[in-house]
């Protein structure tokens, strides 16, 4: 009985290491690119492809990344096409914070007529995937002649039904007494809206926040459509014009790719739970 | 009097229900509805990006011209070969790395992390890095040879059909293996843990209570998840568009989203593209109408 315990627990031991090194080599699998990013993204081009690959460079090339935000023109389109990415990321998460709180609040607490009609045909949309609708969307967006302009770039994404979902589940709960005690103060109901129920729903805005944030940062193919000159391109449109023009540089590129990842690793580290609560909430919710 | 205010509060809260659904309606009016709308209108037409003559109307022509087009079907064949050689992958490992994971008593909250940092990358970061990686001097093939033992092979990842197919979906699976393990991780999370001790008690080992009480548990999320990461799939555009960018040949991966993007953008043709888009929506309602019903009928209450 004694001999076979132990047995069981050598066994017990050995699977446990086997199960301890494959999650480490997977781990060390999964970061390697990641690393090579930043390390080559240092390097002068001919240690890139170097056999076997220098993790560490001795020969460090800070130009690199002076040459990424200088661009293959010299005009620093970088530094704009970054700003721009901020812009309309900043704007289309900020409306679609705004206008998914306020309509999920709306479909949570005001019984009106046809309200789960409404609240259907808004689920509903969460069915036609952008990629069948862009080119018609993008027509009406020429016909607006919003064509590379700001408004163009935004105006299609300023709210969603998948965040409308989240709030109004979030909101479903919300304490009715709370809203009550603030009517009969004598609060209006867009007063309510903005000094009760939105300052009661940090998680969930962080949630939303943080995958509308991503969507747009990550965005490709409408600014593809919409953005025409230089000016106004993002940096995914940056990237890719930048790998198809130039790329002999390696070292600028990887640099380029650092660059724009730099305030999603930031964002990441410092609230990765809001990463992590999109990610499952997906399915929690649909499920 | 006390009933008649009452009526007048339920009124006013109407109101202002509807005042707070309407900007969303009116948005979702313009860019959901009358787009999807005006896309099997335009794919029933033709018309040109650039010429501001209206819409001419012929009948199922351009679905007709589809179907006799190699270039449809190799565009068919391009994306279903990627859905099926990426989710199905990211299925069995995600789900294996989450099952391993939730062994540990320690270090779970830094392997998640780590599997998960690729997915803050946005996808054409991703395409790049892969792009150099894939390189004939890159870290793909000296990756390879050391593991080969054979000095010197150009795997050729970005030259022939099936390694440009294969490399695409690596970056694809790469990218997003983390996210599903941590959706997979939730659903474990959430089957209560009184479940399992009661198996081992019994004298279930690991195995078993892996087997036979987590995964019929976790049906439901296994279900969802693969009918997502096939949607998903379904729609892939940026890593194959920026290595076509880069120069690498198109025919392999030229999946039905760029081919809809190269017909509208490219050739100008309009009401082509629209019925391309047309086909895409209806498989892709096919497969969420199969979500939609398999997340109804496997519900499963722990109580």
């Amino acid at each position: 009985m004694r001999k076979n315990k132990i047995k069981h627990s050598v066994l017990g031991n050995i699977g446990d290491f086997i199960i301890w090194l494959f999650l480490l080599g997977t781990a060390a699998l999964i970061l390697v690119p990641l690393l090579f990013m930043f390390t080559s993204s240092i390097m002068p081009a001919k240690e890139i492809f170097k056999m076997p690959y220098p993790w560490i460079t001795s020969d460090f090339q800070w130009e690199n990344y002076w040459n990424a935000i200088k661009g293959p023109d010299g005009d620093f389109m970088y530094l704009r096409n970054i700003l721009n990415s901020f812009i309309v990321a900043s704007v289309v998460t900020i409306t679609t914070v705004l206008l998914s709180a306020l309509t999920g609040y709306g479909l949570a607490k005001f019984p009106f007529k046809g309200r789960t009609f409404v609240f259907l045909l808004i689920m509903s949309t969460m069915m036609i995937p952008f990629e069948a609708i862009m080119i018609p969307m993008y027509m009406v967006v020429v016909n607006m002649g919003l064509q590379d302009t700001y408004a163009g770039l935004i105006l299609p994404f300023l709210t969603n039904a998948f965040g409308i979902f989240m709030m109004r589940q979030y909101l479903i709960t919300f304490p009715d007494e709370i809203l009550d005690a603030s009517r009969i103060d004598g609060a209006s109901e867009l007063k309510i809206f903005w000094r009760v129920v939105l300052p009661n729903s940090g998680p969930v805005i962080a949630t939303l926040a943080i995958l509308t944030f991503r969507a747009q940062w990550d965005n490709l193919l409408w600014p593809l459509l919409i953005a025409q000159s230089d000016n106004m391109k993002t940096i995914p449109l940056y990237i890719t014009r930048f790998t198809a023009e130039t790329h002999t540089d390696e070292g600028a590129m990887m640099a380029i790719a650092a660059i724009a990842s730099i305030p999603m690793f930031i964002l990441f580290f410092s609230v990765s739970k809001y990463f992590v609560s999109g990610a499952s909430l997906t399915t929690g919710s649909k499920g | 009097m006390a009933r008649k205010r009452k009526f007048g509060m339920e009124h006013n809260k109407a109101k202002w229900g509807f005042i707070f659904v309407l900007p969303s309606l009116v948005f979702f009016a313009i860019f959901s509805f009358y787009p999807i709308f005006n896309a099997f209108y335009l794919s029933l037409h033709k018309k040109n990006l650039l010429s501001l003559r209206p819409p001419q109307f012929i009948g199922f022509d351009n679905y007709e011209y589809l179907f006799h087009s190699s270039d449809f079907w190799n565009s068919v064949l391009a994306t279903t070969i990627f859905a099926l050689g990426t989710f199905i992958p990211l299925l069995v490992i995600s789900l294996l790395l989450a099952a391993l994971i939730m062994t540990r008593r320690r270090f779970q909250k830094f392997f998640q992390m780590a599997f998960y940092s690729p997915a803050v990358l946005s996808s054409v970061v991703a395409a790049v890095i892969w792009l150099l990686v894939f390189d004939p001097r890159g870290l793909g093939n000296q990756f390879l040879n050391t593991l080969f033992n054979s000095p010197g092979v150009d795997h050729k990842w970005l030259a022939t059909d099936s390694m440009l197919r294969f490399s695409t979906m690596l970056v694809y699976f790469w990218k997003y293996i983390g996210y599903f393990t941590i959706i997979f991780i939730a659903g474990m999370s959430s089957i209560p843990s009184q479940l399992h001790e009661a198996a081992y008690i019994d004298g279930a080992n690991r195995w078993q209570g892996f087997w036979r009480v987590t995964f019929p548990l976790l049906k439901p999320t296994v279900l969802l998840v693969s009918v997502m990461s096939m949607i998903q799939c379904l729609k892939t555009f940026s890593t194959q568009y920026l290595f076509t960018q880069a120069g690498t040949p198109s025919k392999p991966i030229n999946v039905i989203t760029m081919n809809i993007y190269n017909t509208a953008i490219r050739d100008h043709r309009i009401g082509r593209a629209s019925a391309m888009s047309v086909l895409l929506f209806v498989v892709m309602l096919f497969f969420t109408a199969l979500q939609i019903k398999s997340s109804k009928s496997d519900d499963v209450s722990f109580m």
